[in-house]
């Protein structure tokens, strides 16, 4: 491989973007030629993609078969170079090829709107690029730099409405909460490749291809900081993959238009935390934790998702809840898949399981954004919907049947390596797979009493929901939809063809699981009892065993519950609360602080200050007890001018505070300048005695000017707390004497001034061999060592003036030219 | 505001040429004796201050026709660009070029430093400051 491949998969993860950007240059009224251009983006991805694979076949896990680094940030450990395993090339394959039906069904839903996808395109283009990012990259932190830029494009994509501030609420929710998991990624990322840094030239784990190679022989499950580093990478895909309690975005997401709740919130996005969990699962499989956290969390998100689901009117909101039990039900997989089973992982097809669910569940969010767009998304008011729209509604009782896990599709065998995989976990857990076996039994009952009550409803059979079965209010429901003129012609029906094409991969690994497993198996790395395929239904039922009889008492119990009168109510998810009162107590509680810390007082502001102080002095004092021995002071009275001058200095510093008269005040603290002026002459400072002058100067200056603005009369509170004032000046200015002192004692140890001295105008070894080039210290300091810190100061000054010209904005206008040149004209007058 | 003294306006008059020269003589000789951009400015900026409260703003506007902020936009351009170019030569930012430079004719030797230029941006900036917070100071008053 050369490095042109890494440019091409470079390419290919960026064509989503660019081809969506140059969208931007057609006329907005060219819809046909915009949807064909955003079409192009994904469809270059997967030719690319499509290509490497064919030259280069899939790379084997743990062999280290990444493209050529380009180097980009060396430094941070962040270069270009890509993974395409087979993970890395079924989430490539899927994120562009859903992109590719994505941009047609946006074309449908959006209909003629010029301006909507006039806008849409390039963000969905820029998603589609941080998602390939993430699946494809081989440097970790690349990929969390990919990871947080889906956080920000599904932020643009949820909040679309930006005229509705629910929306953007919602928007704001999700982008926290994947944001802030996306910090501890970051974190868990740092802290594993610091911690698998051996020394000796063997530098950290900082590529996928890396950590797959080496991984295994170099982290051990008892490290500590392997483990912390494994936890906080697994938070980040927790929030992102929607688990338990951080689940609640998800369904707040669907205020997102259905194109992007399609495509981000049922295939892409979320996956984004289990596509994490799988890269892991090769290295981090081995540690403890794996199990003990993925499975009772995927175990319980995937109880709590089924059950609320099935409360739910709306059908995205419906489809939302099954997309959180699906999510953790994946985690859940992995999480066995630590476990051994027969001498193996016990895990079977776990890719398949992530296809599966991608395949049927964008198809059902597909048709509910086109049922909305035309009837309602209200599944109540859908009752006899397939008289009116016959195939949207085959289409999602196709895509609905798959989620019931019906024989015939690939979900079905799927499931069965779930329970199987549940089966053998006995093994290790002992009876606690019982457990695991109930829940994951309700969920699949909720999945099919969920299909079956689709079925009856939109087939306007009885048992199906009707109108008023429930007075549940869901603000989500799709409103105004259905009144405008409808379009007509092909490109109108892409509003529901993209989901029957991807559903339809559903019904093919279902009918022939044959040419599925020969898609599939290069892809996969975990097969192990089901090594002859993908089985069929007929297979599993000549074949019962303790999956198939839990999958028919499911089924059984979930046709029941489906036609049963009970949980038909429309509930509200508890943990829709958990966003806004952390929004509320970082609103309200900064607040509170803010109030109390910022004053507004100068002199609070102070005492804070001397404070802080003098607790770090008292600290310093009780770490290091030599600072308070009485220091060795030659006769303070030798040198008789300095003596003069601090005794100047020490006399100001008292009339400080006891005279009133501001402008006496002005002239003490001047004379108490001019002194350290002196003082610096005196001890042969010439440049700080050069600079304190002009300061001098120009401070009396200020202070003159200020002081006329100034009331006449000061605080008027002053005398509360004035002993307390005074002694805490009192003690800070002992401290900062006794700190003199005390610094004057080091005598021995060698002067930084030396250093200086000796490197300031030709270098040394120490310096690299250059010098600033100069004589004085002080001057070269400030623009060749300190370099840096002098253009941070000027910066500062720059906008401390900038402030003030804002702060006092001229009332007078600004001398026009021709005022200027009068203003000249006196000027030379003068 | 302006002070109408004679003293202060006649003296004015012979000192502020030769503080101005002082500054620029502080700047430039800077490196390698007491002096440097920062202290140039300063009293290039009391200079001008100064100059202002004896004879006036019309005066200041003659000595100095620009508003401080432009001196303060051109002082951290400079400081900043001469930062960046190490960089373009794929040397460290703010890393400074040292050398001889012999005048022709005299062939006196003339030593410079890159970070000279770095420490005129300083003095711009400084007098833009100093300038600047003065002059909206005391136009607040006036």
């Amino acid at each position: 491989m050369t490095a042109s491949t890494t440019i091409w998969l470079l390419l290919c993860v960026l064509a989503p973007t660019l081809l969506g950007l140059a969208t931007l240059f057609l006329p907005q009224k060219a819809i046909t030629l915009r949807t064909l251009l955003a079409l192009a983006g994904p469809v270059l991805s997967i030719v690319i993609l499509a290509q490497h694979l064919a030259g280069h076949g899939v790379a084997a896990a743990a062999d280290p078969m990444a493209t050529p680094v380009i180097s980009w940030i060396p430094l941070l450990n962040m270069n270009l170079s890509f993974l395409v395993d087979g993970l890395g090339a079924f989430f490539g394959l899927l994120v562009a090829g859903i992109g590719v039906l994505i941009v047609l069904y946006a074309r449908g839903y959006f209909g003629p709107d010029e301006a909507s996808l006039y806008r849409f395109y390039p963000t969905l283009g820029f998603f589609t690029t941080a998602m390939m990012g993430i699946v494809l990259s081989d440097y970790l932190l690349v990929t969390v730099l990919f990871w947080e830029l889906t956080s920000i494009s599904s932020f643009l994509l949820i909040g679309w409405d930006r005229y509705d501030k629910h929306a953007v609420k919602l928007a704001m929710q999700a982008f926290f909460t994947t944001g802030l998991g996306g910090m501890f990624l970051m974190g868990g990322v740092l802290m594993f490749g610091f911690a698998t840094d051996i020394g000796l030239g063997g530098g950290g784990l900082w590529r996928w291809s890396e950590v797959l190679a080496l991984g295994p022989g170099r982290i051990s499950p008892s490290d500590p900081f392997i483990i912390a580093s494994f936890a906080l990478m697994l938070f980040g895909a927790a929030t992102k993959s929607a688990q338990w309690p951080f689940h609640y975005w998800l369904p707040g997401a669907m205020a997102a238009p259905t194109p992007v709740s399609a495509y981000l919130h049922s295939a892409t996005m979320v996956k984004a935390g289990v596509f994490l969990v799988a890269r892991m699962f090769p290295v981090f499989a081995v540690l403890d934790l794996w199990s003990n956290i993925l499975v009772p969390l995927g175990a319980f998100t995937m109880v709590l998702g089924a059950v609320v689901a099935l409360n739910q009117h709306d059908l995205k909101r419906i489809f939302a809840y099954t997309t959180v039990s699906q999510l953790g039900l994946l985690m859940c997989v992995y999480g066995l898949g630590g476990m051994a089973a027969g001498g193996h992982p016990n895990i079977e097809w776990g890719i398949t399981q992530i296809a599966n669910h991608a395949f049927y569940k964008a198809p059902l969010f597909i048709i509910a954004g086109a049922l909305g767009h035309y009837i309602s998304r209200d599944i109540t008011q859908l009752n006899g919907a397939f008289r009116k729209q016959p195939w949207m509604v085959l289409t999602m009782l196709l895509g609905g049947y798959a989620l019931a896990a019906g024989p015939g599709t690939v979900s079905f065998p799927a499931k069965e390596f779930f329970l199987h995989a549940i089966h053998e976990s006995a093994e290790s857990i002992g009876p606690w797979w019982m457990l695991l076996m109930a829940m994951a039994a309700v969920t699949a009952m909720c999945n099919v009493a969920i299909f079956v009550r689709l079925l009856t409803t939109l087939m306007g059979w009885p048992g199906g929901m009707k109108p008023g079965a429930s007075h549940g209010h869901d603000d989500h429901a799709a409103h105004g939809h259905g009144e405008h003129e409808h379009e007509h012609g092909p490109w109108a029906q892409m509003i529901w063809i993209p989901a029957l094409a991807l559903v339809s991969l559903q019904y093919v690994g279902g009918l022939a699981p044959g040419l599925w497993s020969q898609w599939f198996a290069p892809l996969e790395t975990n097969i192990h009892h089901f090594a002859e395929g993908v089985p069929s239904a007929l297979h599993a039922f000549t074949h019962p065993g303790v999956p198939l009889y839990v999958s028919l008492i499911a089924i059984i119990c979930g046709v029941s519950i489906g036609l049963s009168p009970l949980m038909r109510g429309a509930i509200v998810d508890v943990h829709d609360r958990i966003y806004p009162a952390m929004y509320w107590l970082a609103v309200t509680g900064g607040g509170r602080a803010f109030r109390l810390v910022q004053t507004g007082r100068f002199r609070n502001y102070m005492v804070f200050v001397l404070l802080a102080f003098l607790a770090a002095y008292v600290a310093s004092m009780v770490l290091d007890p030599t600072m308070l021995d009485w220091p060795q002071v030659e006769s303070p009275f030798e040198f008789f001018p300095g003596v003069l001058l601090g005794a100047i200095i020490c006399t100001t510093a008292i009339l400080m505070p006891i005279v009133q008269s501001r402008v006496v005040r002005v002239i003490i603290l001047g004379s108490c300048g001019f002194s350290v002026v002196g003082m610096y002459l005196l001890y042969q400072a010439p440049d700080l005695a050069l600079t304190q002058l002009m300061f001098e100067i120009i401070s009396v200056i200020l202070f003159v000017l200020v002081l006329r603005m100034l009331p006449d009369k000061g605080e008027t509170d002053r005398a509360s707390g004035r002993w307390w004032r005074f002694s805490l000046g009192t003690l800070t200015g002992v401290a900062i004497g006794w700190l003199t002192l005390v610094s004057a004692q080091s005598g021995a140890e060698p002067r930084l001034g030396e250093f200086f001295a000796q490197h300031s105008y030709s270098g040394t070894e120490l310096t690299d061999g250059r010098g600033g080039g100069g004589n004085n210290i002080v001057n070269v300091t400030l623009v060749d060592f300190r370099g840096f810190d002098t253009l941070g100061e000027i910066t500062v000054l720059s906008i401390a003036a900038l402030g003030v010209f804002s702060l006092f904005p001229r009332r007078k206008p600004l001398p026009t030219e021709l005022e200027f040149d009068d203003q000249m004209a006196r000027g030379v007058a003068l | 505001m302006t002070i109408s003294s004679p003293v202060l306006r006649n003296s004015m008059r012979l000192i502020l040429p030769l503080m101005l020269l002082y500054a620029l003589y502080a700047m430039l000789k800077g490196h390698n004796e007491p002096g440097g951009g920062f202290i140039g400015g300063m009293i290039m900026a009391t200079a001008i201050c100064t100059y202002r409260m004896s004879h006036g703003f019309a005066a200041q506007l003659r000595l100095m026709p620009v508003h401080p902020r432009v001196l303060i936009f051109l002082g951290l351009g400079l400081a900043l660009g001469t930062s960046t170019v190490p960089l373009l030569l794929g040397e460290p930012f703010l890393r400074s070029a040292v050398g001889v430079f012999h005048l022709p004719f005299s062939g006196h030797a003339f030593h410079y430093a890159s970070a000279m230029a770095f420490d005129l941006g300083v003095m711009l900036v400084v007098v833009g400051v100093g300038v600047g917070m003065i002059t909206q100071l005391s136009e607040e008053l006036e």
